[in-house]
């Protein structure tokens, strides 16, 4: 596994707290055209990824890339996450791994 | 010379538990059979040798010899090939006879050397012989004739003292002044001189039955004091014929002169740890004209929502509920006897917004049940004594002979209900418990409950399901599939029930009495099964082992005799292994070679709901962050 640059599991709100740092989230997919999609964040805000968007996308997307600023993000990576996918469990997740236990995650 | 037995073979027989029957210089072991009856598609016998008689079992390869006579009852035979059985559990010792031959056709008695036992041995064998295919019809009739008038003068003289004493306008009042009335709660078996007072809140139906022992009928009834204690008595044959048109349905009754032994736990429908049996010689008689304050039927309501846990145990359950729907009857064959049966479905909904279907049977159909199919736009409450709870659409409910169904009972639960029902239940959408219930219900792994535990909480409980059996879910991997056990059974393909193979071909069913040219072959193994916490073993039964194999026996059989190079049979089990579900299982304890073992059964599989998973774990972490705060 390659820990040289870790990313951090991200929900709408922690965005803001690792503006320039690197940062994966999964969206639920509102619109995209060439070089950028919208979504909505697991807490339900709106987040703009820069970059470019495989051809075709799922209801879910997952991108990984740094934070530009506290609502948007410049991917390198992007997956599609399929279209049935359980957000509240993922916005779970990013709170635990940012609070309680943060140690356990890099 | 007449042909007779091998002196001491019984011993020899016993002390020579592996007979070698390809070695030649075998001793010679001739027989007597005695007592020949059948047991399913066996015959069993006592072999004699004139000295000592031992149980014996013939294969059921030998069952045509005996139907043809070849071997008869009391006729020689030369043992060829058996083997000695212990039961552990007992101190008799059986053998299984899987190769003889006839010697010699029924002699005229049981041979008998040790001359002593004659008298008192020749009367029981020859009622015995009832049963055995091949008897002396003349002997029976004659020994049944000159037995039969004692038996009679016997039971008249008892029921003559007690129609005198009913005869008698005050025997009742009388039994009362003169004898303490006990409270059912005080007896027990050591107890002789009792007098109780009951109402008979139950009554069976007159049974008959026929047994290693013979013929006999036997009915039962539910007594229920004033305090609200409750026995069940039983009587047989005589007592039963006497007893059986002195009780009636909710009438009291002075009764003594019964004896009580311990309830048999499994069968047992009312809370008391004895039960009571009345013989023709125990005195009933009926309160007349008393003031009676003995309760009605006593119920223990178990509400809808709780049902899951009786699912096909032998405890029978009461129940309350709001007549949802009444259907039509319908008539259902039934397996054993094809008899027609009719039955009827009713729909009943409790406060806990669950409903279940009850299926009337018999005369609860058609009587009562068409009652309630005209009221049942009036949604009655009903009460049901004693019913039996199936798995049949996840839970179903079920009468049975003596189940009592009460419409609008005058009771503090059916007022309550009904009040509910009025003021909310009318309005309120309610589900099926069995949709709930069934592993295959639409989420998966989602079972109505939150039982969830890890395969330690089960194996470092040793006393789990020592009363009853208790039910889990827990989610494991499977991690050892044993490629040499017996992982199936040959099957009925109507009822499923185990069938032997029958002489020239084909499979005999037991529960059919019929044979069929195939069988289907039916799962039943072991797995292990590992989580984080540890391993245990679980039996497992054919819809489960499928959905763990991923193939049905059949096909399993099939890859497993193909053999070659890439043994697909090993591939497949490999293919289970190691991956993950949610099990339910039931824990219960099982007696084996007179040590108590947990036996942990699969009674629902289902693969793993990945994002429903995570929801129980987050919980988890949830509570467990909240109880360290």
């Amino acid at each position: 596994m390659d820990t040289s640059s870790p990313s951090v599991f991200v929900n709408g709100a922690l965005l803001r707290r690792f503006v320039g740092q690197k940062v994966r989230t999964v969206i639920q997919v509102m619109g995209s055209d060439m070089g950028s999609v919208v979504g909505k964040s697991t807490d339900d805000l709106q987040i703009f990824v820069r970059g470019s968007p495989p051809p075709s996308l799922t209801t879910y997307l997952e991108v990984i890339g740094i934070a530009d600023s506290e609502n948007s993000i410049r991917a390198e990576v992007w997956t599609n996450f399929g279209d049935s996918f359980d957000a509240l469990n993922y916005n779970e997740l990013c709170k635990l791994a940012n609070g309680e236990f943060k140690h356990l995650f890099i | 010379m007449q042909p007779s037995v091998t002196p001491d073979a019984i011993s020899a027989v016993l002390s020579n538990p592996s007979f070698d029957s390809s070695s030649s210089d075998r001793p010679e072991i001739v027989v007597q059979v005695v007592d020949l009856r059948p047991i399913g598609n066996r015959y069993k016998f006592d072999a004699n040798d004139g000295k000592m008689k031992v149980q014996a079992i013939f294969t059921p390869s030998l069952t045509p010899e005996i139907i043809s006579g070849n071997i008869q009852n009391l006729g020689l035979i030369r043992l060829q090939d058996f083997t000695v059985n212990d039961i552990s559990t007992k101190s008799t010792k059986y053998f299984l006879v899987t190769k003889c031959e006839a010697v010699a056709s029924a002699l005229d008695s049981e041979i008998n050397l040790g001359s002593q036992r004659e008298e008192e041995a020749s009367e029981p064998k020859k009622q015995k012989l009832d049963h055995s295919p091949v008897n002396d019809a003349k002997t029976n009739v004659s020994t049944g004739i000159t037995l039969k008038p004692k038996q009679e003068f016997v039971s008249k003289s008892a029921s003559q003292i007690i129609n005198e004493q009913r005869g008698n306008a005050a025997p009742a009042a009388r039994m009362a002044m003169t004898r303490r009335v006990h409270p059912l709660v005080s007896l027990n078996p050591y107890q002789g001189n009792w007098t109780i007072k009951v109402r008979v809140t139950n009554k069976g139906l007159m049974r008959n039955y026929r047994n290693a022992k013979g013929e006999g009928c036997v009915f039962n009834v539910e007594l229920t004091d004033e305090e609200g204690t409750q026995i069940q008595a039983t009587m047989f044959n005589d007592a039963a014929r006497k007893f059986f048109d002195i009780f009636h349905l909710g009438k009291v009754y002075y009764i003594s002169r019964g004896s009580l032994k311990l309830a048999n736990k499994q069968f047992k429908t009312v809370q008391n740890d004895y039960e009571m049996t009345l013989n023709e010689n125990s005195e009933v008689e009926e309160a007349g004209s008393e003031e009676m304050f003995i309760p009605e039927t006593k119920f223990n309501f178990v509400p809808i929502e709780e049902l899951g846990m009786y699912v096909n145990q032998k405890e029978l359950i009461d129940l309350i509920g709001v007549v949802q729907s009444v259907s039509p009857t319908m008539s259902i064959r039934r397996r054993t006897d094809n008899e027609m049966i009719p039955k009827r479905d009713i729909t009943l909904a409790d406060e806990s917004n669950k409903t279940v279907v009850v299926s009337l049977w018999n005369d609860l159909a058609t009587g009562i049940g068409q009652e309630l199919l005209d009221m049942a736009d009036m949604s009655p409450v009903i009460a049901i004594k004693s019913l039996k709870v199936g798995d049949f659409q996840g839970v179903s409910l079920s009468t049975i002979s003596r189940s009592n169904v009460m419409i609008n009972p005058e009771s503090p639960e059916a007022k309550k209900l009904k009040s509910w029902y009025d003021s909310e239940g009318k309005v309120t959408s309610m589900s099926s418990i069995g949709s709930m219930m069934s592993p295959l219900a639409k989420n998966g792994s989602r079972s109505m409950y939150t039982d969830r535990v890890f395969l330690s909480h089960i194996t470092s409980n040793p006393s789990l399901g020592e009363d009853k059996p208790v039910f889990f879910s827990t989610r494991g991997y499977i991690s050892f599939i044993k490629p040499d056990q017996t992982m199936w059974y040959q099957a009925c393909k109507t009822c499923n029930k185990k069938v032997t193979e029958a002489m020239d071909s084909g499979y005999w069913c037991e529960g059919c009495q019929k044979k069929d040219e195939e069988c289907s072959l039916r799962y039943i193994m072991v797995v292990k099964v590992s989580d984080s916490t540890g391993e245990t073993w679980l039996s497992s039964f054919n819809d489960e082992a499928e959905k763990i194999i991923g193939c049905s026996a059949d096909e399993l059989n099939k890859l497993r005799s193909e053999g070659g190079e890439v043994n697909e049979f090993q591939t497949k089990l490999k293919e289970a292994t190691w991956s993950s579900h949610v099990f339910r299982v039931s824990v219960t304890q099982n007696e084996y070679n007179g040590e108590k073992r947990q036996r942990v059964t699969v009674k629902g599989v289902a693969p793993l709901d990945f994002a429903a998973e995570t929801r129980l774990l987050l919980e988890d972490i949830s509570k467990k962050n909240k109880a360290s705060h």
